[in-house]
């Protein structure tokens, strides 16, 4: 310590070198070797569970052999997807079902921000928060039951229509109305929860704001259109971002729990796909394929997107 | 005075009283499907089947269904498995996380940069269904609880939150405990998290329900029945409709006539959600506080 206190004057003419940049890194850690272990067990989960995994997506160019080295298959597992028939079906119901849940409800997140953050009546507002925000820590098993079970023959909504004399039918079963019902119960999930980034920016908006327009004569409507929306603008393109990248998954979750025979045509997605074919049938290869083509996909979509909407906004996600 | 007197003028205007009776409408079709089942499940077996889907007080009253179910000898030992495996999973997830992120709010880490890099990339790739399913086999984790527990030991997500809730405690207190000779374990344990309570409660909770939830690695990586957990039951009685595994239950024998299973398989889905509504009140006073009052602290 004292030797390397009194050499330093010398040192720093130059600053310090490589070696010696090391050594004191090295000298730093064993000082505090304790700081550097308590970080350690959570490096070496990640290099276990997500970098190893991330090293096995090269089966999708091998053929998988459970005892002995994987063998080079190529592209073949590639050209094997896209001349599967029902492939082009997978995808588009992939692209549909994204495009309802991430383009069609996200304004629905935005609106119910908007008219909580109009309730005056705080004790309603708080009700209608804490029911709200309930149904997003549900997992998606129970939600399938609680749906299934609304959507049956006897449930609720054939009681509704039937006010309308529309006759009794399980809804689940009908392939018209699945993807429908995907989109309403990801809204059911997600409205509360989803809404609540938009609605903390709504309630830090400056007071000041609001008293001026009121000053001016300014109608709610009017104070929505100039004054709320544009402070969304920014919360709203980040978000609108970040689903993208689900894109190509298209929530899993929901779909595997919400599916059953009768429409399982019509909600066939990638990841369901990857499912059925690689843990239930084996073809991990085949199965590795299409997830390697579902992840590069995304990944394209976000950063598409991202470098358009710093182009047309200046705002991206980072 | 003046600007209160405004706002009473517009809460009772008749925008107010439309915007308001509509927003609780909206509330009442979250609440309502899920009080249904409850009413249902709680209902008389005679009463309970063709029960209207808008109930939501029982008809009549009967705990039958949950005798039931909570002596089945599939749901139970998954209803204890469920337990064990929340409990163990999110210990191990409070301890990595708040571990790690106390390194990382450190002022003088080395490499903090490049960690804090690799693990945003860890965050945003997600590897897939089968390439995880091929590390839990060549780890030999295969058809133990502790693949299940592990391959979700950290969120990158929590940990960010947990570092947020470290860089608010001051840093002379740490530096003088420091000073004092205490260890950076101890300094982590007696004194950054009790002043980071909040921090503790909030992804301890959030940790919890996602373990909870847990169904698909549940799923595929346990392959013995006896070592299942309760959200896999669930999603073969409910989502495969495979009511099988009650049927042949030897405590089911003597009410097999009176049985309404429709409401069984409620009662299962009761149980499965109890855990969430005890930890609910909790994201609500520690995670939503300042949402709920209608303020944004900073």
């Amino acid at each position: 310590m004292l030797d390397r206190k009194n050499r330093a004057p010398v040192l720093d003419m130059g600053g310090p070198t490589l070696s010696e940049r090391v050594r004191r890194n090295l000298h730093t850690l064993r000082l505090d070797w304790v700081l550097y272990a308590m970080l350690l067990p959570t490096i070496v989960f990640f290099v276990i569970f997500r970098v190893w995994p991330i090293w096995n997506m090269r089966l999708a160019f091998f053929t998988y052999k459970a005892k002995t080295a994987w063998e080079w298959a190529g592209l073949k597992y590639f050209q094997q997807i896209f001349a599967t028939p029902q492939f082009g079906n997978i995808l588009k119901n992939t692209l549909i079902i994204s495009f309802m849940k991430y383009v069609l409800l996200f304004p629905f997140f935005v609106i119910f921000a908007i008219l909580l953050s109009e309730m005056r009546m705080h004790r309603c507002r708080k009700v209608v928060q804490v029911i709200s925000y309930l149904p997003h820590f549900l997992g998606w098993v129970v939600i399938a039951g609680i749906w299934i079970n609304f959507l049956s023959y006897d449930g609720a909504v054939s009681e509704i229509l039937s006010w309308f004399g529309v006759s009794p039918s399980n809804h689940m079963t009908n392939r018209n109305s699945i993807r429908w019902i995907l989109f309403l119960s990801e809204g059911w999930r997600s409205m509360g929860w989803d809404s609540i980034i938009y609605y903390t920016t709504i309630i830090g908006i400056s007071p000041s704001l609001y008293e001026a327009a009121e000053m001016d004569g300014a109608t709610r409507l009017q104070v929505i259109r100039h004054i709320v929306l544009p402070a969304l603008l920014a919360p709203m393109s980040t978000m609108f971002i970040l689903n993208l990248g689900y894109f190509m998954s298209a929530g899993f979750d929901q779909v595997l729990n919400f599916s059953n025979a009768a429409v399982q045509n019509t909600i066939d997605i990638l990841d369901t796909y990857i499912y059925r074919v690689g843990i239930q049938n084996g073809q991990y290869s085949l199965a590795s394929a299409v997830g390697l083509f579902k992840g590069v996909v995304g990944m394209v979509l976000v950063l598409c997107t991202h470098v358009t909407s710093k182009k047309l906004t200046g705002e991206g996600v980072w | 005075m003046k600007k209160g007197s405004l706002e009473r003028r517009r809460t009772f205007s008749v925008g107010q009283f439309i915007l308001t009776a509509l927003m609780l409408l909206l509330a009442a079709t979250m609440l309502v499907p899920i009080l249904n089942i409850v009413a249902n499940s709680f209902s008389d077996p005679m009463k309970s089947p063709g029960m209207s889907g808008l109930r939501i007080i029982p008809d009549g009253f009967s705990l039958l269904n949950y005798q039931i179910v909570l002596s089945n000898t599939t749901i139970l030992p998954a209803l204890f498995n469920s337990v064990k495996i929340t409990v163990v999973g999110t210990a191990i997830n409070i301890l990595l996380t708040t571990m790690a992120a106390y390194t990382l709010t450190r002022p003088k880490l080395l490499f903090k940069r490049t960690i804090m890099v690799f693990l945003i990339i860890m965050m945003l790739f997600d590897p897939g269904t089968v390439p995880e399913y091929l590390t839990i086999k060549q780890l030999g984790l295969m058809g133990s609880q502790w693949s299940v527990i592990l391959v979700t030991a950290v969120s990158v997500y929590y940990l960010i939150i947990m570092m947020r809730y470290f860089q608010a405690v001051p840093q002379e207190i740490c530096e003088s405990a420091l000073m004092d000779g205490a260890g950076h374990m101890r300094l982590l344990f007696s004194i950054m998290i009790p002043l980071a309570k909040a921090g503790i409660a909030t992804i301890t909770m959030f940790y919890a329900i996602v373990r909870w939830n847990e169904y698909f690695r549940a799923g595929i990586y346990i392959t013995k029945n006896s070592q299942t957990t309760l959200q896999v039951i669930l999603r073969q009685y409910v989502v495969s409709n495979d009511t099988a595994t009650l049927i042949g239950d030897k405590n089911i024998g003597k009410y097999v006539n009176i049985l309404d299973f429709n409401a069984l398989k409620n009662a299962t889905i009761v149980v499965a959600i109890v855990p969430v509504l005890i930890l609910y009140p909790f994201v609500l006073k520690y995670y939503t506080k300042d949402v709920l009052a209608g303020s944004v602290k900073g």
